[in-house]
């Protein structure tokens, strides 16, 4: 082969990268053109197919406006695909983000204010109980710097299997199934279901399960200052609550050689478990199948010494620097999910705008209805940057209390100086990095 | 440009036959050799990009601290991330410990299996190529696809290993929930994964061995133990020693069986150090310490490789 041949393939070779280098351009806004919006979640299940009919919608309604195409990531993977490519001003327009990561992304600088979009409509803002405008708001009551708009709440409570449950007698007056409501009946009914490979209960999420509980005896993860305490009393009592079902009261199955909880629940070799509102999705799937659904929904029993729970929210974002178009249809599709939350809350969710809670439509979906009945008490995760090395500890203390290798006591002891040493790291570099930006 | 310049014959050259001769053969010979050249720069491109590029970054990277979620440049803090790791990171130590465990389980069970399937598959006189292609088939499969393929295989309930034990009265076994059976499990899934390769790089140097030599050590009176001991594995040695540099590379740097598996659970027992360093780097965005962590392992892995080699020499200069 000649020098010529391999100076036109080299040259092809450079035309080909070239193009494949070149940013597909995206439509412009000028001239009454569609505004393109690129909207990411990690709604890869069936609560994905909802969203979609939304976006779907919206589309129908604003041609000529702004088009919406919608990407699912899995959550496993999502938060480094967003972070990374927001960092690098190519992420998607809006993004669905859980609150307990709004920190992290508001300390990378991706995540902007949508101050404007509650200003635009007071009675919006009026829409959403104050607990949860505090959980986006990261500047303060009377300034606020509010970051996304909540979509939803999910808080966890109890799945029971309601002919179980009637088999021990936790009925109705009317004979309907009932869960339990205390901590004698819960323990009660666990035991006398445990047979035959069967079980009354089992964990699911074992960090969730003890954030769980946490609330209902009197603990905290951090305190009024942001100071972790993990290894707080309450949170002790809770862990060893935890632990206790399966290494003191045996009703629930051991991690090694037991019964999935989640996986046991659906095949219904378990008749309760603790977890999220999202998972109500995986459970209608089975509706078609089944002649009467043989799940049920309530808040957890009071196991603690009063209600409690754990609850977070998928929130709505606009990545910053955007352009005056882009983010104006941005707000408009923004706007339009949230007045459309009680289309989401069919995806298995609890509406984050209390007119949509309050709506008999709402009330209608029975799962969602009664979980919610436990927001006046959910706990929300602390807000931190370092959220996931917070979460990291947890489940390290859980999983050593629940396999019986240490005390709640101490793995929790341990939990706290394992984030302690992380948090102190993080100062340290925080305050390092600080003073090489002044000291020049 | 100066190609197609070069490839043009200059006026002095037309003075006579002989000149024009030789400055042709000349520009030809440079031509192949620059073709040859551009054929590379492809290659070249991709390698500079994706291997160098990245090996100078992260080593830059590694002397810095540089947060992504934090709104700020690298800033050089000398040593700080390896004394960090080095002294004041338990995590870093746990999962030292794990790849450890993992290298000094896999590499001599990679050995001795590889060794005995290509002995068998030596022996054999008809169906070597198929048994060969059978255990090799499995290496051909992603880790992706081989890791969701075995978390069935492992599944508590309704797996195929646990179906099999309770078919013969054996209860269940927890494989990847239990922290003493989950790197277990990881190494054997590891192994059905690359043993058809160490085995046909062993069953190579089987055939290498010249038939005579094995039949001299017949005719002095060797029995085939004796032949195998005092023939066959010192003459594989050098093909073994490569394997197992090569395999022990390849452990230390085992990611994806965990990740895939046991997500480095239960309690840390799995989390080895390149899942650590994607947990520091792609988890907490720490890029800086997770390069620092990612020297620490090269320098482990070549410290590794180095010993090796040097057995290798010493075993070479002893025959």
């Amino acid at each position: 082969m000649g020098a010529k041949t391999s100076l036109f393939l080299l040259a092809a070779l450079c035309l080909v990268l070239g193009i494949a280098r070149s940013e597909r351009a995206l439509p412009t806004s000028a001239g009454g053109k569609s505004v393109e919006i690129n909207f990411w979640n990690g709604f890869t299940g069936p609560d994905g197919r909802v969203m979609l009919e939304i976006v779907r919608r919206f589309n129908e309604e604003h041609v000529g406006q702004a088009h919406v195409t919608m990407q699912r990531i899995a959550w496993a993977t999502y938060y480094n695909k967003v972070m990374v490519s927001a960092l690098n001003a190519r992420g998607p327009d809006v993004f669905v983000l859980q609150a307990q990561s709004l920190s992290r992304k508001d300390r990378a600088g991706i995540v902007d204010s949508v101050d404007d979009v509650f200003d635009s409509d007071p009675k919006l803002l009026a829409d959403f109980d104050e607990s949860l405008l505090d959980r986006v708001n990261f500047g303060t009551r009377g300034q606020p710097r509010r970051i996304g708009v909540p979509l939803d709440i999910w808080p966890h409570g109890l799945y029971y299997n309601a002919e179980m449950l009637k088999s021990v007698g936790l009925t109705n007056p009317d004979g309907t199934a009932r869960a339990p409501q205390t901590r004698d009946e819960f323990l009660r009914a666990a035991d006398q279901l445990k047979h035959d490979g069967q079980w009354g209960f089992a964990f699911g999420n074992w960090a969730y399960n003890f954030m769980t509980l946490v609330p209902q005896f009197g603990g905290r993860l951090v305190d009024d200052a942001g100071n972790p305490t993990l290894d707080d009393p309450g949170n002790v009592a809770a862990l060893q609550f935890l632990a206790d079902l399966l290494l003191k009261y045996h009703v629930a199955p051991p991690p090694e050689g037991g019964v999935a909880g989640w996986t046991g629940f659906r095949q219904q070799r378990v008749a309760m478990v603790f977890d999220g509102i999202y998972m109500l999705g995986d459970l209608k799937r089975l509706d078609d199948r089944l002649d009467n659904p043989f799940y049920r929904a309530a808040p957890i029993p009071q196991l603690g010494s009063k209600p409690g729970t754990m609850a977070d929210s998928h929130v709505l974002c606009i990545r910053k620097g955007l352009t005056s178009d882009h983010r104006d249809a941005a707000k408009t599709f923004v706007r339009y999910v949230s007045d459309h939350s009680i289309d989401w809350a069919n995806a298995g969710q609890v509406p984050a705008r209390r007119s949509a809670r309050e709506s008999d439509a709402f009330k209608k979906l029975t799962a969602q209805y009664e979980f919610s009945r436990q927001l006046p008490y959910v706990m929300y995760p602390p807000r931190t940057p370092s959220f996931s090395e917070l979460q990291n500890a947890i489940n390290l203390a859980v999983e050593k209390a629940i396999r019986g290798r240490a005390s709640a006591a101490d793995a929790l002891r341990a939990a706290q100086e394992d984030y302690t040493r992380y948090l102190e790291r993080d100062r340290m570099e925080r305050e390092f990095t600080a003073h090489q930006e002044v000291a020049p | 440009m100066s190609i197609v310049a070069q490839a043009q014959p200059d006026r002095a050259s037309l003075r006579s036959p002989l000149a024009v001769s030789q400055s042709r053969r000349s520009t030809t010979s440079f031509a192949r050799r620059a073709s040859g050249y551009l054929f590379l720069v492809p290659y070249g491109i991709v390698f500079a990009m994706f291997i160098v590029l990245p090996f100078v970054v992260s080593l830059v990277l590694a002397f810095c601290q540089y947060d992504l979620a934090a709104q700020r440049p690298p800033k050089f803090v000398g040593l700080r991330n390896f004394r960090e790791a080095l002294v004041g990171d338990p995590f870093f130590w746990k999962a030292v410990f794990v790849t450890f465990r993992y290298v000094a389980w896999i590499i001599p069970a990679q050995l001795v299996l590889s060794m005995l399937l290509a002995l068998g598959m030596n022996a054999m006189t008809r169906g070597r190529n198929t048994v060969r292609a059978m255990l090799f088939l499995p290496g051909m499969f992603s880790i992706a696809v081989t890791a969701i393929l075995w978390q069935w295989f492992y599944n508590q309930e309704f797996g195929l290993f646990n179906y099999l034990l309770k078919k013969v009265g054996i209860p269940g076994v927890p494989w990847l929930s239990s922290s003493n059976l989950a790197m277990v499990s990881i190494v054997l899934m590891s192994l059905w994964w690359t043993v058809g390769g160490s085995a046909a790089i062993v069953l190579t140097g089987l055939q290498q061995i010249p038939r005579q030599v094995l039949e001299a050590a017949s005719i002095d009176g060797a029995n085939p133990w004796q032949s195998f001991w005092q023939v066959t594995l010192p003459m594989l040695k050098p093909v073994l020693l490569f394997m197992v540099v090569m395999n022990t590379i390849g452990a230390f740097q085992m990611f994806a069986q965990s990740m895939l598996l046991t997500n480095g659970g239960p309690e840390m027992t799995t989390r080895g150090v390149v899942s650590l360093i994607y947990d520091t780097a792609f988890g907490d965005y720490r890029l800086g310490y997770g390069a620092a962590i990612s020297w620490l392992l090269f320098l482990l892995i070549v410290g590794f490789s180095l010993i090796q080699f040097l057995l290798i020499r010493r075993g070479a200069a002893g025959e």
